[in-house]
């Protein structure tokens, strides 16, 4: 009997992990598509088939894209534009939490519940206003035009994601802290913070994802190529009467591949709970 | 607690501004095709090889360009007339902004609101001028400085209001069928001298395996530039009655539903692609440029086909082009075609270098910039006489338009679609979509033309 | 403790910095924005103020309503379908452990890290009549296969797997996460108790998670009423307004048929749409818990 239940078992095991195989296929593909055509030539693209192998490989169109679609310039403003956003986005958020989730004070509801209301916000009305705001005091083109909306529109996940992990934080931690004379600060930053990695992680990906490959700000709070961000090397790319397919996703990819990386570095730190290491700590 | 939150709320302001104010001083370092160094800015220009009353302070002109490609096509002749006046003009530093269309259009509003550079590109259209001179953007230019110019007779009047000229054009657009003559004489096709004809051409070129006609039907315009070009067919040139029906909101006037009943029919006979009603631009001119399609319907400033290495030199060097064809009993000939002045440039009200703006409008204009480089780079014909610059080396394709231009008897101006405000302009471009493919009937398309309109 | 807790200085710098940027990006120009939707403002030029004028044009706006229809299916579509999904797959990756977890937790997000511009070009690709993946499918099997899948009847369904699918990556990665956060010793005290997979599933791993449901379901909607690059990519709302979407039809009316103050009206009507779906799903998920 326990050989047919042990068959069954791993018939079941083989089936789930056949269903996962196929899943994560489907998942990578657009990935494995991109790089497949971004080294083909614009023709090639439009005949049949889904992949397919280029006459040629044209490594021109990675030259291309790099050298016209300067791409070291918009890298370096993008990576420090989306991780100085990161940067406060995590740091904001965990204070906010903080605050509005263990701090005891009338209004921590209502300011928690009005912050996360920013999720609700279409972007694309506050574009046009936010242009004559930023204009008025001199903003645009500067690296706050971009810097400012995008923490501002990641941040009510980021809150909500931090809040609710800081729930399962056992309060004891704070109370044995507050015996041995700790600050606020200190027990925020010192010691919840640590406990805090795999939100962290995620905020942090979702965050940097959410504005690496943003244009539609970036288009219209910027002017000059300075602050210009690695969506523009696409946007340059693309006019209407433009046909060059192949190099737009060269382009494209040359642009994924930091978020991707990124998101692969990162993707490690999702995997503890929070209550392991406080229970244990 | 209030003073706290202006407190902090001035700080921010104040670091704001001290950034704005280090990132106005790199602006040296921003600008794409400077060849200057700073330096010069200041030291007085004596080779300045300009007309009189040239100013020699240092001068930054900021250029609102809708073409992001600067390497090829109009963009690039864009670019090299902007170098070429740096050089000439030591004092003046030349900043571009490039945007795609859409993008463009979006960041053209935020501009409206502060901040307009200085030349910008617009199109000398209704749906495009109306709102924006109604909210004085533009400033005037004075007609007679322009009689030298060559420009085509008619073509400065879209970017007129009340008489007064505040832009001038930039290209003559011509909407033709591009065909492959190679695919044509391969299989033995006559090219269609009647509308009639090429309807019927339309199951011969199936049955042999290919799209008869590719459409950009993804975008509304095209349709609807193929609509007024049958609507000329039907019943000679249409000028009057379209700006007519567009002020009036009212399209009863019979050439109309006839002009969408054969488009219909047109559709139904499969002369377009399989699903050509969401298929975009890039798509469809894929079709035409792999050697898929026999014709592709589309504007003159896509005759840099021919000189794209990127397109199979087989289909390259076999495009050719002819004129909406006439219809066996219609008022309107082959040679009534559908052209009209678009794109331009002009110089907003709220610049603080007119003069010097003007100027360079004025340069970029000039018979041999504009015209000369654009014919050379064969991004299709200027609003500009270009006989001069004929060098025998053009291609076929340019020859091609250059005859449908000398020889049309008529123009029919600005397509059906642009003549009246940007909300008529979204919903004619939306309809046109569902009354092509049969999901919507004439009656409701006029419907909802006319309900925009009011 | 409470004292310490309760220092109104220590609490007002620790919030300050969130609510200054929430004022400053957020809250100024929604109130601009929400003073132009009652002019006739085109983007450029003067602003007339015109009253309701906007609102009441927008009750017999027919492109409005449909996107407020499609809005509504794909957040059906995201949570009868692709919840539930995300919920088991993050499920699953969980109990998995080791580096398979690991590599199909990475890859199953990818989709996500492109940009949206690759995935609706890729769409478009498999959705061609002529040499699409569909219909090429469908040829093999034996069909004539020339489905116009963008095309009038089947253009909003085409639409909203596509949207479905690429919200996959975001829906389980949450779930993970909240997942992730319930105690291990829990599970070993049921599996003690005799309990197996599915029963621990049920019950406990979901209760645990019903404060992450219940945001992932507010969010689902907002996101469905949100959508915006996917949706002009693929089909830009056409044919017709067929797949037209809340988020969409606003900057087509705001940016593109110059109708600034009627796009804002559309946004106001979006933001008060979400309030009232959070405070109704606030409500609703408190009575459920004891």
């Amino acid at each position: 009997m326990e050989q047919v239940g042990r068959k069954k078992k791993s018939f079941g095991k083989i089936v789930l992990f056949s269903i996962l195989i196929i899943m994560a296929i489907v998942q990578i593909f657009p990935l494995v598509w991109l790089l497949d055509f971004s080294f083909a030539s614009s023709n090639e693209m439009f005949t049949s088939g889904l992949l397919i192998i280029p006459e040629k490989i044209k490594w021109e169109n990675y030259v291309k894209a790099f050298v016209d679609g300067h791409f070291l310039l918009y890298l370096k403003n993008s990576l420090l534009i989306n991780s100085l956003a990161v940067f406060f986005v995590v740091v904001i958020s965990i204070m906010t939490a903080f605050a509005c989730r263990r701090m005891k004070w009338k209004l921590s509801g209502t300011v928690n519940t009005i912050l996360l209301l920013g999720m609700m916000i279409p972007i694309h009305a506050t574009l046009l206003p936010n242009y004559k705001i930023y204009n008025a005091i001199g903003l645009t083109d500067t690296i706050w035009a971009l810097l400012i909306p995008y923490i501002a529109f990641s941040l009510p996940v980021g809150l909500f994601l931090m809040s609710s992990f800081m729930e399962s934080i056992p309060i004891e931690i704070e109370e044995a802290a507050v015996i041995d004379g700790c600050g606020i600060y200190r027990i925020v930053f010192t010691m919840i913070t640590p406990l805090l990695k795999s939100s962290i992680a995620t905020v942090a990906i979702m965050t940097f994802l959410n504005n690496w490959n943003e244009f539609m700000m970036a288009s219209v709070y910027l002017s000059t190529p300075k602050w210009k961000t690695l969506p523009f090397s696409v946007l340059e790319f693309t006019g209407q009467y433009s046909s060059n397919y192949a190099v737009q996703f060269a382009v494209m990819a040359l642009t994924a591949a930091p978020a991707v990386i990124v998101y692969v570095l990162l993707n490690k730190h999702i995997t503890k709970g929070v209550a392991m290491g406080a229970v244990k700590g | 607690m209030k003073k706290k939150l202006l407190a902090s709320l001035l700080v921010v302001a104040m670091t704001a501004s001290m950034f704005a104010g280090c990132s106005s001083e790199n602006k040296k370092e921003v600008t794409e095709e400077a060849t200057e160094d700073v330096a010069t800015e200041e030291v007085v220009a004596e080779e300045a090889a300009t007309e009189e009353g040239v100013s020699t302070e240092p001068v930054t002109l900021k250029v609102f360009s809708n073409l992001p490609d600067r390497k090829n096509g109009q963009g690039l002749v864009e670019q090299l007339i902007i170098d070429e006046y740096m050089a000439e003009n030591q004092n003046v530093t030349i900043e571009v902004e490039a945007l795609d269309e859409e993008a463009y259009k979006t960041k053209f509003k935020a501009y409206a609101m502060d901040g307009m550079p200085d030349v910008v590109s617009i199109w000398g259209q209704p749906s495009f001028l109306n709102e924006v001179l109604d909210a004085g953007i533009l400033t005037q230019l004075n007609e007679e400085d322009y009689a030298d110019y060559g420009f085509i007779p008619g073509s400065l009047d879209g970017f007129k209001k009340d008489g007064k000229l505040y832009g001038l054009p930039r290209n003559t657009d011509v909407m033709a069928f591009f065909y492959n003559e190679k695919l044509f004489k391969d299989n033995g096709w006559e090219l269609p001298k009647t509308y009639e004809e090429l309807l019927a051409l339309a199951p011969v070129i199936t049955d042999a395996g290919f799209v008869p006609v590719a459409m950009d039907g993804g975008d509304g315009w095209p349709m609807a530039i193929y609509l007024t070009d049958l609507m000329i067919r039907i019943n000679g040139n249409s000028k009057d009655i379209i700006s007519n029906a567009v002020a009036t909101g009212d399209f009863s006037d019979p050439v109309f539903t006839k002009a969408t009943d054969l488009l219909v029919q047109t559709a139904d006979a499969n002369l377009f692609q399989t699903g050509y009603d969401t298929q975009d631009y890039g798509t469809a001119m894929n079709l035409f440029t792999n050697g898929q399609a026999a014709m592709f319907y589309m504007g003159a400033w896509e005759s840099s086909m021919a000189l794209n290495k990127d397109i199979p030199e087989e289909v390259r060097t076999n495009i050719r082009a002819f004129t909406m064809p006439a219809l066996a009993d219609g008022v309107g000939k082959q040679t009534d075609i559908a052209a009209w002045n678009g794109g331009g440039y002009a110089v907003s009200e709220a610049s603080e270098v007119k003069e010097e703006a003007i100027k360079f409008l004025n340069y970029m204009y000039q018979p041999d910039k504009l015209s000369k480089y654009g014919w050379e780079n064969g991004v299709g014909m200027s609003a500009q006489d270009q006989s001069p610059y004929m060098t025998g080396n053009e291609t076929e394709l340019q020859n091609v338009f250059t005859d449908i231009v000398n020889t049309a008897t008529s123009v029919s101006g600005t397509p059906l679609n642009d003549c009246g405000l940007s909300s008529f302009k979204a919903v004619i471009e939306s309809e046109i979509q569902s009354v092509s493919n049969g999901t919507e009937t004439t009656e409701e398309f006029l419907s909802a033309l006319e309900a925009s309109c009011k | 403790m409470k004292k310490l807790y309760s220092n109104k200085l220590i609490i007002f710098s620790l919030v300050l910095p969130g609510i200054l940027v929430f004022i400053f990006a957020i809250l100024a120009p929604i109130c601009l924005s929400t003073y132009y939707g009652f002019t006739d403002y085109s983007g450029m030029g003067k602003a007339t103020f015109v009253g309701m004028e906007n609102y009441k044009t927008l009750i017999s706006d027919e492109g409005f309503w449909m996107s407020m229809k499609n809005s509504l299916l794909l957040a059906v579509g995201f949570i009868v379908i692709q919840h539930p999904l995300a919920i088991m797959v993050a499920a699953i990756l969980d109990k998995l452990q080791g580096k398979a977890e690991g590599f199909f937790r990475c890859v199953y997000f990818i989709p996500n890290v492109i940009s949206v511009a690759i995935i609706a070009y890729l769409w478009k690709f498999i959705y061609n009549p002529d040499f699409g993946l569909f219909n090429n499918f469908l040829k093999a099997l034996g069909f004539e296969g020339k489905i116009n899948w963008l095309g009038a009847e089947f253009a909003i369904w085409s639409v909203l797997i596509v949207l479905i699918w690429h919200g996959f990556g975001w829906g389980m990665l949450i779930y993970y996460t909240g997942i992730k956060n319930i105690d291990p010793v829990l599970y070993e005290a049921a599996s003690i108790d005799g309990a197996n997979a599915s029963v621990t599933f049920f019950r406990i791993t979901l209760p645990l998670m019903k404060p992450v449901i219940q945001v992932n379901i507010t969010m689902a909607i907002i996101s469905a009423l949100k959508q915006m690059e996917t949706v002009y990519l693929l089909t830009n709302g056409g044919p017709g307004n067929r797949t037209q979407f809340a988020a969409n039809y606003l900057y087509q009316q705001a940016f593109k048929a110059f109708k600034y103050g009627y796009g804002n009206a559309i946004g106001v009507i979006f933001i008060i749409i979400c309030l009232v779906v959070t405070i109704f799903l606030n409500r609703a998920f408190q009575t459920k818990e004891i």
